[in-house]
């Protein structure tokens, strides 16, 4: 609180207050969170909690329940990205030429984004209805058996799974075709006269070009994918049979159906840790140079 | 000429892929009952408006949609106004200090919403929050507002600084060239990060399935009614859900360069 700073600045006062204000809340909201989650407190047994230190973290560690969702949760997070990096790349490198709809598609791409993912859960949920879905008849026209998407263990992952590709993989599109037309095509060019081939230019000079788009993308898929919740919620609740409980899932269920309020901030803390760990991790995996950002 | 024909063979798969969902559910919910479980499906069938008719009978739903609509415009109006005041601030400052809280900012969307939403209810079933709409917009002001700086700091950023000059040099005091320069130049911008807030909100589903009560269901929340009552009501659930989605999409496809922008830095949500 220097008036010299402060006069010969004004404009801070206009960010500061709301940064300390977030910084507080954010503190303040970790600590307590950190805090419940060495108590043993549940909604059940109100008034009776007790401090029981690295209990609810060592629980964790010996839970089946609670593994078996982690691993879910890495197996869907990097077959989501995965995937829809892929295929995104794909449709975009598929639509990179003049045609004369590509703004209306562009839009039309915006359509899966915005949709609500309630809505976009109970779309699929409706596809993949096993006696009445659309799925299973456009299976029947190719003579293709029923498949049971939602009510087979073995499969419901994977229908979810199709779910978040197809709302998200539109994102990807967009995002990368973005980066494509603001990268200069001169390289591109260069490397034809050069005599090199069209499969050639892609792999050596235009992947390059957009591997910082395409590494944003994925980071910002994975962190989604990690915390995916509403198309679990809507299309399986978590089963059959537990098979598609995610740790986000599973700390849900731990807080809002068994009320154990410490143990599911164990996990959501485990969560964010683990998030936070993997993003790490992409981060210096797609961008090994330092101070490239 | 058959590369050019299998190009937009290709095109039109792709298309399809992307709206016949969207379309099937808009479809089925102005069929009858035997219409939408007809297999083979019906492709052409008498509409009928039975499914809306269901579902504007239904008060919770309408209640819903009365919650939804006043949580996310009062949320984003909050969000964007305490946004735009900070993104001012923090637009006129160096790089340095600017990039340190941009990382600040943009960290805070990156924890779950588990995190924080526990603590929330917990302390709301102590003071008996739970059912009050103010709640849900506080919640969802704390999720937008770092979403709404962020947007707005690269709306600011377009801003010419000759015209922040030349006011000060008119003697224009800090809080006028923020009214009187700033809001009106980026007033796209604003709109569009009002918008994006709103289309956020109305989507949202985790914390409005933890935080409200029977009184503030939003439309998220309430939609999964249909889907416990005597099995699945498909035909009022798809009449609901096409309600549900398409203002949004009609207003996001009205914004869809912001969109596209905003998403980058917003899909780091809470």
């Amino acid at each position: 609180m220097r008036p010299v700073a402060a006069a010969s600045d004004p404009t801070r006062h206009f960010f500061q207050p709301i940064i300390i204000c977030l910084t507080v809340a954010s503190v303040a909201l970790t600590l307590f969170v950190i805090w419940i989650s060495l108590h043993d407190l549940s909604l059940m047994r109100a008034g009776r909690e007790k401090f029981v230190g690295l209990d609810n973290y060592i629980r964790f560690l010996g839970d089946p329940r609670a593994m078996a969702a982690l691993w879910r949760t890495v197996l869907f997070t990097v077959l989501a990205t995965v995937i829809e990096i892929a295929l995104g790349l794909a449709v975009v490198l598929f639509l990179d030429r003049d045609f004369a709809m590509k703004r209306l598609v562009r839009t039309l791409l915006l359509v899966p984004i915005i949709m609500t993912p309630v809505v976009v859960g109970l779309t699929w949920r409706f596809l993949f209805d096993p006696a009445t879905g659309m799925a299973n008849y456009l299976l029947s026209l190719v003579g293709i058996a029923q498949v049971d998407w939602l009510g087979s263990p073995r499969i419901a992952l994977f229908s979810v799974l199709v779910a978040d590709i197809w709302q998200w993989t539109p994102f990807v599109i967009l995002l990368v075709m973005a980066a494509l037309e603001s990268a200069p095509t001169d390289p591109l060019n260069a490397a034809r006269v050069d005599g090199a081939r069209e499969w050639q230019v892609t792999w050596y000079v235009l992947l390059p070009m957009l591997r910082r788009a395409l590494a944003i993308v994925a980071l910002i898929r994975a962190i989604d994918s990690i915390k995916a919740f509403d198309l679990f919620y809507i299309m399986t609740r978590g089963g059959p049979a537990l098979s598609t409980e995610t740790l986000n899932y599973y700390g849900y269920i731990v807080a809002f159906t068994n009320f154990d309020i410490s143990y599911a901030l164990a996990i959501a803390i485990i969560l964010t840790v683990f998030t936070n760990v993997a993003l790490l991790t992409m981060y210096s995996v797609l961008f090994p140079k330092t101070g490239d950002r | 000429m058959t590369r050019r024909a299998l190009f937009y063979v290709g095109l039109a798969l792709l298309l399809l892929a992307v709206l016949f969902p969207l379309y099937w559910v808009v479809v089925t919910s102005f069929k009858t009952t035997r219409d939408a479980f007809a297999i083979p499906p019906v492709w052409l069938f008498s509409p009928t408006l039975e499914n809306y008719r269901t579902v504007f009978a239904n008060r919770g739903f309408l209640n819903a949609f009365a919650n939804s609509f006043i949580v996310s415009i009062l949320s984003s109006a909050l969000a964007v106004a305490v946004g735009s005041v900070a993104a001012y601030g923090l637009a006129q400052q160096p790089a340095e200090l600017r990039r340190a809280r941009e990382k600040f900012i943009l960290s805070l969307r990156i924890a779950p919403a588990l995190l924080f939403v526990i603590p929330m209810y917990y302390l709301a079933t102590r003071i008996g929050a739970l059912n009050k709409h103010w709640l849900l917009i506080a919640a969802y002001a704390f999720v937008n507002v770092p979403f709404a700086i962020s947007l707005l700091l690269t709306f600011f950023d377009d801003i010419p600084k000759e015209l922040r000059d030349a006011a000060r040099v008119d003697g224009a005091r800090e809080f006028s060239i923020f009214w009187h320069v700033y809001l009106p130049a980026a007033r796209g911008g604003i709109i569009a990060t009002l918008i994006l807030c709103v289309l956020f909100t109305w989507n949202e589903f985790f914390v409005a399935l933890v935080l409200t009560g029977r009184d503030t269901q939003t439309l998220p929340v309430s939609i999964t009614s249909f889907l416990t009552f005597q099995g699945i009501q498909w035909g009022a659930l798809t009449a609901a859900a096409t309600l549900i989605m398409l203002p949004m999409i009609v207003l996001g496809v009205l914004v869809q360069g912001q969109v596209v922008r905003g998403m980058t830095l917003g899909s780091v949500k809470g």
